[in-house]
């Protein structure tokens, strides 16, 4: 075998008797391509490494006082007098935002337009065609700036439109009416969220119980009542209060229009929004689409016999099966979504990249500041691709 | 793989890992090498006037979008008040205005261009600062425009000072010191207002026309050149406050003396020809008859039948009369672009110096 080289090699006389030994043999010729390979990898690294010690690449510099300010902010009270890190960190905010909406309104519309795809309703399938074929053809920046400037079309702030008093439509935002609360009203919507989760891990264990004991209480019942539970003591322990929050225009003494109340959508961040739930969308429609064809046509058929309409046929046969092959290419397109949500630097929207370029032409420190934006963008995906990692890994187990 | 294998690749790794390192003090050694030749080129290379002379072309980094600055215009030739500079060198350098090559540059491009020889001379509306003059490796010359950040708004909003735009948005150019002077203009007052910062000027102006945002920022001659490109100027205001000093000028590369100097006394000679009443119209005559030994030191003529002095700037003594009878004094050069786009020069830090302004040229002797 191959130790026997060293005994071979040593048993050979002559010099080139003994280079042919290793010329020829293959294990041996494996091992020293991939030792000359990997010292010139090392090399690159070292000398890639060494010349970054010439730059500063400290971060300290984030630690320095902005200057700027920023025109849209979530949940936050930044002014300029506050840090980088903080500027860096109203971007971040700003990016996981629209992602998170994006994500959730581009699967929406993605598995409405692929059914509406294989729909044998004329109009509704040229509709979801058309949708597709013509936004999925098309840069994503050419239609970020085309609804921008749509957007801008929306009436000037001194002729806004309001819906009777309640609803403030120009183009410096659409303000809806909003419930507010007196205090700890995010804090309640995270006690929501939370007790959501308890409630449905606990409906999950009681109907594994029911199955063996079958009089006992209807699983949805009890997790509705937890939740409920969760929702009123939280409710009152935290005295949220919610009031109806109606959005006002005013004007102030110098004539500036001023908005507040409501929930507002700025024509930036609903430029954002927009363009990437289309383009997302139209991957999201072809890849719903193709799932669901390569699903065996005998499964509708079988559903049919059953005697399952249309609707039943589709939400209890075909998606869930359909599912299975949707979700790894969904999470490409999930990435795909959150990433492209930097070319908002476009239109305006204080992303996280816009804002960390901001920085960068501040300070002069480019290069640890682009490794910082990739680091953030790295480990938004990696964040991604482990949800969908565990979603995948429950729906490939249901029914396996 | 065994233990025995992961033990030879072990030490192989560790060999080479050292071989590098024991490498490196080499390769210091050549880069302290590599940087002394760099300075000897350095030192032989021809001054940039010798390359100018001997390509008989000047090449000039300008701006091709800023209309009474630096702009194609519809004839598809370049114009503008820096341009007009351009042809000013050319034609002290070069005896001919018209032997310029330009160069449109970028706000981002236009200072590596400069330091990689692809341009001669830099004369983009750029402002002056310690660190464009020492970290970048350029010398300014002279200040040919004394700029400052201003605030433009609709006529019709009523806003008279920063004070009164309360509550305001305002767009401006992404990563910019302008967004940071704004922020110390308002901040600093404690006014509220509402920054919407855009990466380029086209979406910026779209989003101002269509009153997404109530005041729009930048330099004033940029506000005042996009101003004059509006359908009806007069719907727009400058607001009077200059929240920054932006001086404007061309600069050369660092270590360039011969040419830095023509440079600097090309503009120079302009500003005292305007100053001593020289214009395009009257320098010929002048040059025949120079009403004092200045005019004619300025002009490398004789006065009253003596020798013309020569300032040994390597290149011709009467290269001044070139620049004005082709191109013209300073204050032609700034009515003829400037004062069309409501630039007003009387009262401001561009007149004279005899006018209460900051133009001033040191003596020609």
């Amino acid at each position: 075998m191959k130790y026997n080289i060293y005994n071979q090699i040593k048993n050979e006389k002559s010099l080139s008797g003994k280079l042919n030994v290793v010329r020829y043999d293959k294990n041996l010729r494996k091992i020293i391509l991939q030792i000359i390979f990997s010292f010139f990898l090392l090399y690159f690294l070292y000398y890639l490494v060494t010349r970054s010690f010439n730059l500063d690449l400290g971060l300290s510099h984030l630690s320095s006082r902005a200057g700027f300010g920023i025109s849209h902010q979530f949940l936050t009270d930044y002014t300029s007098n506050d840090s980088r890190w903080d500027a860096y960190f109203i971007g971040l905010v700003n990016t996981i935002r629209v992602s998170i909406v994006g994500i959730a309104f581009a699967t929406i519309l993605g598995i409405l337009m692929g059914l509406a795809r294989l729909s044998k309703n004329f109009l509704l399938n040229k509709i979801s065609t058309a949708y597709v074929e013509i936004i999925r053809n098309t840069p994503l920046l050419v239609q970020l700036i085309f609804w921008q400037l749509a957007l801008l079309q929306l009436p000037q702030i001194s002729n806004a439109l309001t819906f009777g008093e309640l609803s403030v439509w120009s183009n410096r935002g659409i303000l809806l009416p909003y419930v507010n609360s007196l205090q700890n009203g995010e804090l309640w919507v995270l006690c929501l969220l939370i007790g959501l989760i308890i409630s449905l891990v606990i409906r999950s264990y009681a109907s594994k119980h029911k199955e063996e004991n079958v009089n006992f209480f209807s699983p949805s019942i009890i997790a509705i009542s937890v939740f409920i539970l969760i929702a009123v003591s939280t409710y009152v322990i935290l005295g949220v209060e919610l009031y109806a929050d109606i959005p006002h225009l005013t004007q102030n003494q110098y004539g500036t229009y001023i908005q507040s109340g409501g929930f507002t959508l700025t024509p930036e961040f609903a430029t954002v929004l927009f363009s990437l739930v289309l383009y997302t969308g139209t991957f999201i429609t072809e890849i719903v689409r193709g799932s669901i064809q390569s699903l065996p046509k005998g499964q509708t058929e079988a559903a049919k016999a059953l005697g399952l309409n249309n609707y039943q046929t589709t939400t209890l046969i075909i998606l869930p099966q359909a599912l299975r092959s949707i979700i790894p290419p969904l999470t490409n397109q999930y990435l795909n979504l959150t990433k492209n949500s930097s070319l908002s630097v476009a239109v305006a929207y204080p992303e996280v990249f816009m804002v960390s370029r901001t920085i960068m032409n501040n300070s002069g420190h480019a290069l640890p500041m682009l490794a910082l934006i990739l680091s953030t963008f790295l480990t938004l995906s990696l964040i991604i691709s482990l949800f969908m990692n565990i979603l995948n890994r429950q729906i490939t187990r249901i029914g396996a | 793989m065994n233990f025995r294998n992961k033990y030879i690749l072990g030490v192989t790794l560790a060999l080479s890992v050292f071989a590098i390192f024991a490498c490196s003090t080499e390769t210091e050694v050549e880069v302290i090498k590599e940087v002394e030749v760099i300075k000897e080129v350095m030192v032989d290379a021809p001054s940039t006037l010798a390359t100018v002379l001997e390509r008989d072309l000047l090449k000039c980094g300008v701006n091709d979008n800023l209309t009474g600055f630096g702009v194609v215009n519809s004839d598809g030739e370049f114009a503008g008040f820096d341009i007009d500079f351009c042809k000013a060198v050319a034609a002290a350098i070069l005896g001919d205005s018209s032997k310029v090559e330009y160069v449109p540059l970028t706000a981002s491009a236009r200072f590596e261009a400069l330091a990689a020889e692809e341009i001669d001379l830099l004369i983009r509306n750029t402002t002056w600062t310690s660190s464009r003059d020492r970290d970048l490796g350029n010398d300014f010359t002279v200040t040919t425009f004394y700029d400052g950040q201003g605030i433009m708004v609709k006529a019709s909003s009523g806003y008279d000072s920063v004070e009164s735009m309360t509550g305001a948005t305002v767009c401006v150019l992404q990563g910019t010191t302008t967004e940071l002077n704004l922020d110390d203009r308002f901040t600093g007052a404690g006014i509220p207002y509402t920054p919407l910062t855009f990466e380029t000027n086209d979406p910026l102006q779209a989003a101002y026309e269509e009153g997404r945002c109530d005041g729009w920022t930048t330099d004033k001659s940029g506000l005042a050149s996009k101003r004059a490109g509006f359908e009806n100027p007069d719907d727009h205001v400058v607001l009077a406050e200059t929240l920054s000093k932006e001086p404007l000028g061309p600069l050369t590369r660092d270590n360039d003396s011969e040419f830095y100097d023509v440079v600097q006394w090309v503009v120079f000679g302009m500003m005292q020809a305007e100053e001593s009443g020289i214009s395009s119209t009257n320098v010929a005559d002048m040059a025949a008859s120079p009403a004092d030994p200045g005019m004619a030191r300025l002009l490398g003529v004789g006065f009253d039948g003596g020798e013309p002095s020569d300032f040994s700037f390597g290149i011709p003594v009467d290269f001044m009369q070139k620049v004005i009878s082709q191109v013209g004094n300073y204050g032609e050069v700034y009515d003829k672009h400037l004062t069309p786009l409501g630039l007003t020069r009387d009262g401001s830090l561009n007149a004279l110096w005899t006018e209460g302004g900051l133009i001033y040229s040191p003596p020609f002797r």
